[in-house]
């Protein structure tokens, strides 16, 4: 399993200087980072990727590798109007997209990347929650994402595993994971292959205009300086840090997310499960134990420092679990940790040129893990078409203003 | 979640250290809550009996026992509190959150916070070391001292430093039958004698231990081999024979000089490791040193901490002993009385002199005693490729060094091979991953740092710590 991430990483390269110019400079090692460098370069694009710590070493490697097909609960509202369901169901058909990328993904890179589709359980506790399941179940199946909707017997005997007295459940057999050590270093190495400098342990300390010269940007590193054509701001939840320096203001927010992990038990519970009302995301991984979260808060600290772990966080999200999967009673919480998740403040992806800074370009989306690698393949493409043929969603601008 | 307020103190960890700290500090009036994860107090050193032996000659159990005894008759006090049974899951906020099997989780306030988590055996991964017959010299002690029984009919002890010897003659006297002792120092040198024999002052009692438990293993005729290591254990689902080697300077096992005996007990003691977490948890500030066992919290000579109102003593601070533990733990209580006004810094002074006197004969010899059993790299180097390093979950050394062949980060070593994530959460192969960095990189083990402290510093069932009255800030529903 590890052989790829093994080859990437004796990669002695990575620890020497950085090139002094390249036509594609891209900031960050995460997910994003080394897909988009692995599509730039299958065109034949000169690219060098920078990453000031080790590659996939922040949200892309320590999320919980799930794939988020059905509309996320934070999206939804008990009465929705008919453009607000229009426009989560344009949402979905990305979605769709992306399932359709990881079904393909692992025989594109030649790698086992530990990718499933066991499905998805959402649960809802109460009739109001079931209503707001129908609404999302209605969407989802208008945009092409198969979903069921199981209650009473049907969902017993379904899922038996689950508290008895839930109002009822939906499922989408399109939902998985794949293993988040394995994807983004993975990518790397295939990346490295086509001949994409990576450059670690070397971050970016400013960035320049240049005017008049034959490269557009200026980037200092701990490194020394590399001139580049076109620049990709690919730093995760660092991205509007990064950005602001040459002046943009992104519409993004950062929150730390809390992980539990438990001992491993005999495996049983194939499919992850959420809950529509509340914050839950709960599965089995393929060494049996159960990583538990789905949004509940840890503390920020001020970098390097990784955010730390609120107690609360724990006693909360593991009694939704239990009301949930009672059974898990008396399994042992091991070890928690503290995710930090970037979300746009309108929870659409940023993706494309800057209007204002012709050439600075900027690859983020909130759900990363799900979605990273189908928006760097189109990040890819309008960078590698003749210019202008190619146009990005609008609302991905990264001009916009989000009130 | 209840709480447990009013405390003047908060002692987590009830052995030499913790009890003599919450004793000093109790006795001018402080409220003290003095927590301990086992049914009853005395730590490792002054362990008692277990629940249901009947203790009719006190004396047989030997001096510590008797120690223990007077230290824990000292907090039988209306201010001192007790919650056995209590492990300690985290410190937050200024709170330490702890659960018990019928309290549930508890979450005690405190003016200070004293913290005496005692010291664990160091794990050391050789050939066999899982195999059932191969336990740690404190599993050992805890079996014959709680419930006396003996690891075996035949009994192996392979190990070093001092304890090597008071351990082996402890088990001797306790009844199992211990047939030989190796330790991997070499026979003292000259220098080392000398230099030992010039710190004696205030330690004749050691000096007189010692000498008694070299005359039990004599009168037993057990021999005591200066110079020689642990290389395997073999057997057939549990463990037959022991194979052991010459050791060179640096603990290497030298090959052609290898001996095998048939046995059914290995009794592996080669010093201890400080339990930090909860240090790590708090941010206290760290120093490094092999001999007391590798990173050693930062503190001043009251034991004060870098973190305000956080205090260090006992081996969790980096091992020295009982004696020393209890001194450090009555300067801490003195200290702390002091900055809560109960006593004058002219009273703490004088009552601290003796116990600083003591503290300092005390380290003098045993920074002496360390040179002498000065760890060697090589216990890091038994291992062969087809050895677990982690047990929970069983990854071994051959899935391990590609790895560390191409980095020197234990976290990126923890998330590809899973070493460190099993229900040990880590205390078992760590270090022992460190140090493999340290050997392939050529780099000091002190610059492999730690993984990041996350709670629950102990594994704790879902059960106990789920709580329902605590809400998330919701998404839609009102």
């Amino acid at each position: 399993m590890s052989e790829f991430l093994v080859g990437y990483l004796s990669n002695q390269s990575n620890h020497e200087d950085p090139p002094r110019e390249c036509d594609v400079l891209i900031i960050g090692g995460g997910l994003l980072g080394t897909s988009l460098a692995y599509y730039l370069a299958k065109e034949g694009t000169d690219v060098t990727l920078i990453e000031r710590e080790e590659i996939n070493r922040e949200a892309s490697g320590t999320n919980a590798g799930s794939f988020h097909f059905q509309i996320a609960l934070h999206q939804l509202t008990p009465n929705m109007t008919d453009s607000e369901k229009d426009r989560l169901a344009s949402e979905v058909r990305l979605q769709v997209d992306a399932a359709k990328l990881w079904d393909n993904l692992e025989q594109e890179l030649d790698a086992d990347l530990g990718v499933h589709f066991d499905g998805g359980i959402m649960v809802a506790e109460t009739e109001e929650e079931m209503r707001v399941l129908r609404d999302k179940d209605e969407i989802e199946k208008s945009a092409g994402l198969e979903s069921h909707i199981l209650t009473g017997d049907e969902m017993r005997a379904f899922a038996p595993y689950l508290a008895p007295d839930l109002a009822g459940i939906s499922f989408c057999p399109r939902e998985g994971h794949a293993n988040p050590l394995l994807v983004g270093p993975t990518y790397a190495y295939r990346a490295a292959e086509r001949g994409v400098r990576f450059r670690t342990d070397c971050g970016a300390e400013s960035i320049e205009v240049l005017t008049g010269e034959k490269h557009r940007f200026k980037v200092t590193t701990n490194k020394g300086v590399i001139k580049a054509n076109r620049v990709v701001n690919a730093a995760g939840a660092w991205t509007a840090e990064l950005a602001a320096q040459l002046g943009l203001k992104l519409p993004m927010g950062l929150s730390g997310l809390h992980v539990n992990v438990t001992e491993p038990r005999e495996y049983f519970l194939k499919s992850m499960v959420q809950h529509i009302g509340r914050r839950l995301t709960l599965k089995q991984t393929h060494n049996n134990t159960f990583i538990i979260g789905g949004g509940w808060p840890s503390r920020p600290e001020p970098y390097p420092k990784r955010f730390s772990n609120i107690w609360n966080s724990a006693s909360g999200n593991l009694a939704v679990a239990l009301r949930v999967l009672p059974m898990l009673k008396d399994v042992k919480l091991i070890r928690t940790w503290s995710g930090v998740w970037a979300y746009t403040l309108d929870f659409k992806p940023i993706l494309g040129e800057s209007e204002r800074i012709p050439g600075y370009h900027v690859a983020m989306v909130p759900t990363g893990f799900t979605l990273g690698p189908m928006v760097a393949q189109m990040l890819s493409e309008y960078m590698t078409a003749p210019k202008g043929s190619i146009k990005l969603p609008e609302e991905f601008r990264v001009d916009r203003e989000v009130a | 979640m209840k709480s447990v307020t009013g405390n003047d103190l908060v002692v987590i960890g009830g052995g030499p250290a913790g009890i003599a700290a919450a004793a000093t500090a109790s006795s001018f009036g402080l409220r003290v809550a003095l927590i301990d994860e086992r049914v009853t107090l005395g730590g490792q050193i002054f362990k008692r009996v277990g629940p249901g032996f009947d203790l009719r000659e006190r004396k047989s159990l030997g001096k510590d026992y008797a120690r223990g005894s007077d230290l824990i008759d000292e907090i039988d006090r209306p201010n001192v509190t007790l919650l056995t049974s209590t492990t300690v899951l985290t410190i937050e906020d200024g709170k330490v959150i702890t659960s018990h099997p019928e309290e549930g989780i508890r979450a005690l306030d405190y003016r200070f916070l004293i913290i005496a988590p005692g010291a664990y055996d160091r794990p050391v991964a050789f050939p066999g070391w899982t195999l059932p017959g191969v336990m740690t010299a404190g599993a050992v002690q805890t079996m014959v001292k709680t419930q006396r029984i003996s690891p075996g009919k035949r009994v192996f002890f392979a190990g070093s430093g001092p304890l090597a010897l008071a351990f082996s003659a402890q088990l001797i006297g306790l009844g199992a039958p211990v047939f030989k002792v190796i330790e991997s120092a070499p026979f003292p040198s000259p220098i080392n004698a000398l230099r030992l024999l010039s710190r004696i002052g205030g330690n004749l009692d050691l000096i007189r231990d010692a000498a008694k438990y070299r005359s039990v293993l004599f009168k037993a005729r057990v021999p005591f081999k200066y110079g020689r290591i642990i290389v395997k254990a073999e057997g057939k689902g549990r463990l037959e024979y022991v194979t052991h080697a010459k050791a060179d300077r640096e603990w290497n096992p030298i090959p052609g000089t290898e001996v095998r005996e048939a046995c059914d007990a290995l009794c592996v003691g080669y010093g201890f490791f400080p339990s930090h977490e909860l240090f790590r948890l708090v941010d206290c500030a760290f120093e490094y040193d092999e001999n007391r066992g590798g990173f050693s919290v930062l503190r001043d000579e009251w034991g004060a901490t870098s973190v305000d109102s956080v205090f260090a003593v006992g081996d969790g601070t980096g091992v020295t002993g009982s004696y020393s533990a209890v001194a450090q733990g009555r300067l801490a209580g003195l200290q702390i009385a002091s900055r809560l006004k109960k006593i004058t810094e002219e009273e703490r002074d004088s009552a601290a002199k003796p116990y600083a006197r003591e503290l300092r004969a005390r380290n003098r010899f045993q920074s002496a005693l360390n040179k002498m059993f000065d760890v060697g790299a090589g216990i890091y180097r038994l291992a062969d490729k087809k050895t677990v390093i982690c047990r929970c979950e069983s990854v071994t050394r051959g899935a391990i060094d590609p790895i560390i062949d191409s980095t020197d980060d234990v976290s990126v070593v923890k998330g590809i091979s899973r070493a460190g994530m099993g229900l040990c959460q880590g205390r078992n192969c760590q270090r022992h991953i460190a140090a493999m960095i340290a050997d392939r990189h050529q780099k000091p083990i002190s610059s492999v740092s730690f993984q990041t402290p996350r709670f629950p510093v102990k594994p704790v069932e879902i059960g106990a710590i789920a709580d329902d009255s605590v809400r998330e800030e919701k998404y839609f529903i009102t």
